[in-house]
């Protein structure tokens, strides 16, 4: 049993195991240098996830899992992408749309998904040509 | 900036393996072919920019606001999910 690691976020502390950081080979835009991230949760934050970085600026990303937020999400993996998380046929892969709070709006960014591999604890952010998906997706509440 | 004339179908060399071509040129446009190695990522300029803007704004939301929108989530997938 390994020792928690107890992470320090935007959002409060949560605890997360050693070897739970994913590594993002080339970080993600606008934060290229931070690499290593972890996703953490809590009671007080569910459904949401925190994707929080570990290096430089130690980033807090708000997550939330598209396809949970939004009915009938389907955004495919590309090949590239596949091929950079190393995936294999049945790997569990977690999808985390960054999200941004405006007042009561909660605004998802369906376009441009976080896709981690869990087995190999890499991940990417998807960014592709075209989306029928907005950065700024508004979450109905009703 | 290094900057290049290059014909159609010409192309030019970065690194190992990086290679740009002109494959139209257009009435305002250039169409360009670009071969590069796998881990190596290529994106269009404004994409790219757009998922940066939209990542450097997500990171600013405050704590303040997070457990409210949570609980306002979660009574939304509760009642989702009775029904």
């Amino acid at each position: 049993m390994q020792p928690e690691l107890s992470i320090e976020t935007r959002f409060g502390s949560y605890p997360a195991d050693h070897g739970s950081v994913v590594t993002v080979a080339d970080g993600l835009p606008g934060f290229e240098c931070c690499r290593r991230f972890v996703v953490v949760t809590g009671p007080t934050l569910q459904p949401f996830n925190c994707l929080q970085g570990l290096d430089e600026s130690r980033p807090s990303f708000l997550t939330l899992d598209p396809r949970s937020a939004v009915a009938g999400y389907a955004m495919e993996l590309p090949a590239a992408d596949r091929e950079r998380l190393e995936v294999v046929d049945g790997d569990a892969l977690l999808w985390l749309a960054l999200v941004r709070l405006d007042g009561d709006r909660i605004l998802v960014n369906l376009r441009a998904p976080v896709v981690i591999n869990a087995r190999r604890m890499i991940g990417v952010q998807l960014i592709t040509p075209e989306s029928p998906y907005s950065t700024e997706h508004v979450l109905s509440l009703d | 900036m290094l900057v290049f004339t290059r014909k159609l179908n010409e192309a030019i060399i970065i690194g190992d393996g990086i290679e740009i071509r002109v494959l139209r040129v257009g009435d305002g446009s250039v169409r360009i072919g670009v071969t590069a190695p796998g881990d190596v990522k290529v994106h269009r300029q404004e994409i790219y920019q757009l998922i940066s803007a939209a990542n450097a704004s997500a990171a600013t939301t405050e704590h303040a606001t997070v457990e409210r929108a949570a609980e306002r989530l979660r009574s939304r997938l509760s009642i989702t999910n009775a029904g």
